[in-house]
C-alpha cells in the first residue's frame, strides 16, 4: 500500500500529527473511507484486547483464626477471606471481578505485613489501601463508616445506620456488613447487636469473638 | 546473589501483571497464558544475572514472554492438528452484552489470530502495552524500522480482514 496508508496508521496509533498532505487526502471521499476502515479495525481489536484486565494478585498468611487469604488489585485490597481453599478463593475472584487471579505474594506483601502485625497485637489500625469500587454506593457508605470504629470499641448496627444518615436502616446495614468483602481490615466484627448482643458474623461467631478479644473490646463476647 | 534475588523479586512483582495480560492477549486463552507466564519468570530467574546493568528490563521481559508464547503456541499446534479456535469462554466475560457482540468478537479474535506472531505481538506492544518502537525492537528482535513495519503490516491486514466490520 502507499505511504499515505502508513501516515494514516501513524496518525491512528498516535505517533504523528497529520501532515497537510494527509489532511487534504482525508478530506476526500477515498481518504474518509480509509480513515473509517482503520478506525473500525483498530476499534475492533481494542474491544478484544481490552477484555483482559490487569490480574488480581492473591496470597495467604497463617493467623490465630487460621489461614487468611488476601487479594489485591492495582488500587488496593479487594477481598479477604478465610476458612476455605485457595482454589475456591481464586475461582471467586474470577467470578466476582471478571479478572484473572494470580498467586503473587510480592504484590500483596504490604497487606500481609499489616495483617501479621495486627494479629501479633503490634498494630491496631490498618493504613493499607482498600478498593471498594466494585460495591454499591450504599455498601461503600456502610463499610467506610464501619472503618472509623477504632479497635477496642464496638458499635451497634443501629449506630452505623445513624452515622450514614439512615437511622431506620439497621437491617440493611446488617446485610451490607454480612457481605463485607474485606473483613478484619474493614472491622465489621466491631459492629454488634442491640443490647450488647454479639450479633452475627459471616466468618463464624467464634472468629468474631477471637478478634474482639484480641482487640481488648469490653463486650460480653463469651 | 542475595541482591540478585531481591531485584528479580521486585521485577516479578512490578511486571507480572502486565506480562500475564500480554500473554493472554497474545495466546487468546488464560490456561496457556498462565503456563507461559510461569515459564517466563523461571527463565528470567535463570538469565537475570546475564542482564546487562542499565538495560531495559521491561523490554527484556517482553522478549522472554514473546519467546515463551511462541513455544506454547507451537506446542499447542503439535498437540492438535485442528487449529484450536479462539476460546472466548476462557477470557473474562465482562462487557459482553449479546450473542451478536460475542460472535463479532470471535471474528475479530480469528483475524488477530491469523496474523503472524511477530506482527500480532508488535501491534499489541504498541497499542496496549505502550512500548516505543525501539523497545518493541528490543522485545522482538530486529531494528526499529522492522518493528514499525510489523505494526503497520498488522494494521493493514486487520483493516482488510475486518472491512465492513461494525465495531
Amino acid at each position: 500500500m502507499t505511504t499515505r496508508h502508513d501516515e494514516l496508521i501513524a496518525l491512528r496509533l498516535g505517533a504523528a500529527p497529520a501532515s497537510p498532505r494527509l489532511r487534504r487526502w482525508l478530506a476526500t471521499a477515498a481518504g474518509r473511507r480509509e480513515l473509517a476502515a482503520h478506525r473500525e479495525a483498530l476499534g475492533a481489536v481494542d474491544a478484544l484486547w481490552a477484555r483482559v484486565p490487569r490480574p488480581i494478585a492473591y496470597g495467604s498468611l497463617a493467623t490465630p483464626i487460621g489461614r487468611v487469604l488476601v487479594a489485591a488489585g492495582a488500587a488496593g485490597i479487594v477481598r479477604i477471606s478465610f476458612r476455605r481453599s485457595e482454589a475456591d478463593f481464586a475461582a471467586e475472584l474470577r467470578r466476582r471481578f471478571g479478572a484473572v487471579a494470580v498467586r503473587d505474594p510480592a504484590r500483596i506483601a504490604g497487606a500481609v505485613r499489616a495483617l501479621r502485625a495486627y494479629f501479633a497485637g503490634e498494630r491496631r489500625a490498618f493504613d493499607v489501601p482498600v478498593d471498594l469500587s466494585a460495591l454499591t454506593p450504599f455498601q461503600r457508605r456502610v463499610l467506610l463508616a464501619t472503618a472509623t470504629v477504632p479497635a477496642g470499641q464496638v458499635v451497634s448496627y443501629g449506630e452505623i445506620a445513624r452515622r450514614i444518615g439512615q437511622p431506620l436502616g439497621s437491617r440493611a446495614v446488617g446485610q451490607a456488613l454480612g457481605h463485607n468483602p474485606i473483613p478484619i481490615v474493614i472491622p465489621c466484627h466491631r459492629v454488634i447487636g442491640g443490647g450488647g448482643r454479639i450479633g452475627g458474623y459471616t466468618g463464624g461467631l467464634d472468629v468474631k469473638r477471637t478478634l474482639l478479644r484480641l482487640e481488648g473490646a469490653r463486650v460480653a463476647v463469651g | 546473589m542475595r541482591g540478585t534475588a531481591i531485584h528479580i523479586a521486585e521485577l516479578v512483582g512490578r511486571h507480572r501483571g502486565e506480562i500475564l495480560a500480554y500473554l493472554m492477549r497474545l495466546l487468546g486463552n488464560e490456561h496457556d497464558a498462565q503456563d507461559a507466564c510461569q515459564d517466563v519468570f523461571l527463565r528470567a530467574h535463570r538469565a537475570f544475572a546475564r542482564l546487562a546493568p542499565g538495560s531495559n528490563a521491561r523490554a527484556w521481559l517482553y522478549r522472554i514472554a514473546t519467546n515463551c508464547a511462541r513455544n506454547t503456541a507451537r506446542g499447542r499446534a503439535r498437540r492438535s492438528a485442528r487449529r484450536a479456535d479462539v476460546d472466548l469462554d476462557t477470557l473474562p466475560a465482562h462487557g459482553i452484552t449479546s450473542p451478536e457482540r460475542r460472535e463479532r468478537l470471535r471474528l475479530v479474535a480469528r483475524a488477530v489470530r491469523a496474523l503472524p506472531t511477530r506482527q500480532r505481538a508488535a501491534l499489541l506492544l504498541r497499542r496496549f502495552h505502550g512500548l516505543e518502537y525501539a523497545e518493541i525492537a528490543a522485545s522482538l528482535g530486529g531494528n526499529e524500522a522492522a518493528a514499525r513495519a510489523n505494526v503497520y503490516q498488522a494494521v493493514k491486514k486487520l483493516r482488510v480482514a475486518l472491512e465492513g466490520f461494525d465495531a
